[in-house]
C-alpha cells in the first residue's frame, strides 16, 4: 500500500516534470512565437526580472483577498449562527440571501466599483461578498446536520440555547465550515483578480489586464504564475489549519 | 390495468407538491420584488445605490432588444462551453480510470488546478482567439472541464469492486460494465460538479466579455459602469440573475430526472 503510494507520488512528480518538459520542448522546438506559447524558462525569467513589481502586485492582491476573506467569513458564519439563535428570521434572511446570490458574484463588480471607487475598498467588499455567501450556506448546512436526539439529550440535562450552540452545533458544523473556508481561499483570490481587471491602482489582476492591452504575453504568463503560487500558498495554509482543528477526523 | 391504478395515486400528490413548490417560489419572488420597491421608497435610498425595481424594469423594457441579444449571446457562450466541457471531462475521467499510469501522472495536476485562479488564463484565451464567441466558450469550457473530471473520476472509482466482479462473472464486456454500472454510479458525484460548473461557466463567459466585445451581458455591465448608469447596471444584473438561476435550475432539474434514485446533497 505505502509502496504503491510512494510510486503514485513519484508518478505525480514525473507528470509535473513531463508537463514542464513538454511545454519547454514544444515552445523551443517549434520556435513558437511568444503570443502562442512562451517557453517556461522565459516565463520564469520574466517573473525574476520583474520580481519587485510582481511581488508588490501580489502583496496588494493578497491584502485585498485576506481582508475580504476575514470580513466575509465573519459575516457569513455570524449570520448563519445568528439565524440558529433567532429561527423565526430564517425564512426572510434565506430568501433575501438566495435572491442576492442568484446573480453570479463577479457581475456585482461594476456596481461595487462605482460605489466604492477603484481603490482597495471595492475589492475587499467584492471578496467579502463572495466569501460570505459560501460560508453562510456551508455554515447553515453544517448547523442543520445536528442529530435531533442529541439536542433532546442535551436539553434534558438543562442545556440552554448558547450551550447547545457552543458544545453541540458548532463542533458538528465545524467540518463543513472549514471546507467552506478552504474553498473560499481560491474564490477570494479569483474575485480579487477579476475585480482588479475592471479597475484598480495595482495588483495582479491589474498587471494581467495591462499586459493584455499591451499584448505582452510573457507578462500575462508571469502574473498568472505568481497568482497561482499565491493561491496555492493560501490554500495550503488553510488546509493545514483545517487538519489541525479537525484532529478527530482521521485523514 | 392494476399497474396503472397503482401508479396513479403517487403521481397526483407529486404534481400537487410540484405546483405547491412552484407557488412558493413565485410567492418568494414577489415578496422580494415588493420588498425591493417598498424599502427603496420607505428609506428614500438614493438611486445611485439602489434604484426602484420599477425603474430597472422600465430600463429593460425601453431597450428590450439589447438585453435579449446580450442574454442570448452569453447563454450561447455558456452553453457551448458547459456542454463540451462536461462531455470532455467525463471522457477524460474514463480515460484516467482505464489507464492508471496516465491517471497518476496527470490527475494531481488537475487537482492542483482547482486551487489556482484558472480564470486568469481567460486573458490568454482572449489573446489567442481574439474577441470571438469561441474565446468565451473556451473559457467556460475549461472552467467546467476541470471540476467535472475530478468529480467524475471520484464517482467512477467509488463503484463497489464486487459489483464489477459480479457483472464480469456474467460475461459483461468492459464497455457494458462502463455504461451499465460505472457511469450511472458516478452520476450523483458528477452532477455535484456540474451544478458548480453551471455557475462557473457563466462567470467565465461574463468575465471573458470584459476583455472587449460588442454584445453580451458582461458588455452591458461594463458599458453601464463606464456611463456610471446605476439603473443600467441593475438591469444587467437582473438579466444575469435570470440567466444564472434558469441555467442552474435546468441542471438541477436534469439531475433530479437522471439521478432519480436520490443524489447526495
Amino acid at each position: 500500500m505505502t509502496a504503491h503510494k510512494s510510486l503514485a507520488v513519484q508518478r505525480g512528480i514525473l507528470g509535473a516534470l513531463l508537463l514542464i518538459g513538454l511545454w519547454e520542448g514544444v515552445a523551443r522546438g517549434f520556435a513558437l512565437p511568444a503570443y502562442v506559447l512562451p517557453a517556461m524558462s522565459d516565463v520564469l525569467l520574466g517573473v525574476w526580472s520583474k520580481r519587485a513589481m510582481l511581488a508588490e502586485a501580489a502583496a496588494y492582491t493578497l491584502t485585498e483577498a485576506l481582508l475580504g476573506y476575514g470580513l466575509g467569513a465573519l459575516v457569513g458564519i455570524g449570520l448563519a449562527v445568528a439565524l440558529t439563535l433567532v429561527p423565526r428570521a430564517r425564512g426572510v434572511v434565506v430568501t433575501a440571501v438566495t435572491a442576492v446570490n442568484s446573480v453570479p458574484v463577479v457581475a456585482y463588480s461594476p456596481l461595487i466599483l462605482l460605489w466604492c471607487g477603484i481603490g482597495l475598498a471595492s475589492k475587499v467588499v467584492m471578496v467579502a461578498l463572495a466569501v460570505s455567501f459560501t460560508l453562510f450556506l456551508s455554515t447553515l448546512a453544517g448547523l442543520d446536520r445536528v442529530d435531533r436526539r442529541s439536542i433532546d439529550l442535551m436539553r434534558s440535562f438543562g442545556a440552554g440555547r448558547l450551550a447547545l450552540l457552543w458544545r453541540l452545533r458548532l463542533p458538528t458544523a465545524l467540518p463543513l465550515i472549514l471546507a467552506g473556508l478552504r474553498v473560499s481561499t481560491v474564490r477570494s483570490i479569483i474575485v480579487a483578480i477579476v475585480t482588479e481587471m475592471l479597475g484598480a491602482y495595482g495588483g495582479l489582476g491589474w498587471v494581467i489586464y495591462q499586459a493584455v492591452l499591451q499584448i505582452d504575453f510573457v507578462q500575462v504568463w508571469s502574473a498568472i504564475v505568481v497568482a497561482s503560487a499565491a493561491s496555492l500558498l493560501f490554500f495550503g495554509l488553510v488546509g493545514l489549519a483545517e487538519r489541525r482543528l479537525l484532529f478527530w477526523k482521521a485523514s | 390495468m392494476s399497474a396503472a391504478l397503482a401508479a396513479s395515486p403517487p403521481a397526483a400528490p407529486r404534481a400537487a407538491g410540484l405546483a405547491r413548490r412552484i407557488g412558493l417560489r413565485v410567492a418568494a419572488l414577489l415578496a422580494v420584488a415588493l420588498a425591493w420597491e417598498g424599502l427603496v421608497i420607505l428609506f428614500g435610498i438614493r438611486p445611485f445605490y439602489l434604484p426602484r425595481l420599477s425603474a430597472v424594469l422600465a430600463a429593460i423594457l425601453a431597450t428590450p432588444g439589447a438585453y435579449a441579444a446580450g442574454f442570448l449571446r452569453t447563454l450561447t457562450e455558456t452553453l457551448i462551453g458547459f456542454v463540451t466541457g462536461g462531455a470532455f471531462g467525463v471522457a477524460v475521467a474514463v480515460a484516467f480510470l482505464r489507464c492508471r499510469t496516465l491517471r497518476e501522472m496527470v490527475f494531481p495536476l488537475f487537482v492542483v488546478s482547482q486551487t489556482i485562479p484558472v480564470i486568469a488564463f481567460g486573458a490568454l484565451v482572449v489573446l489567442w482567439f481574439g474577441n470571438t464567441l469561441m474565446a468565451k466558450a473556451v473559457i467556460a469550457f475549461y472552467l467546467t472541464f476541470f471540476p467535472v473530471t475530478v468529480n467524475a473520476l471520484i464517482g467512477l472509482e467509488s463503484v463497489d469492486p464486487r459489483q464489477i466482479a459480479l457483472m464480469r462473472s456474467f460475461g459483461a464486456s468492459p464497455r457494458q460494465i462502463l455504461t451499465r454500472l460505472q457511469l450511472p454510479s458516478a452520476l450523483p458525484q458528477t452532477f455535484v460538479a456540474l451544478r458548480l460548473a453551471a455557475s462557473l461557466s457563466l462567470v467565465g463567459a461574463i468575465v471573458g466579455e470584459w476583455f472587449g466585445d460588442t454584445t453580451g451581458l458582461g458588455v452591458l455591465l461594463l458599458q453601464a459602469m463606464y456611463n456610471e448608469n446605476v439603473v443600467a447596471i441593475w438591469a444587467a444584473l437582473l438579466v444575469s440573475a435570470l440567466l444564472g438561476t434558469g441555467f442552474y435550475a435546468a441542471v438541477a432539474f436534469l439531475e433530479r430526472r437522471l439521478v432519480f434514485w436520490g443524489a447526495e446533497q
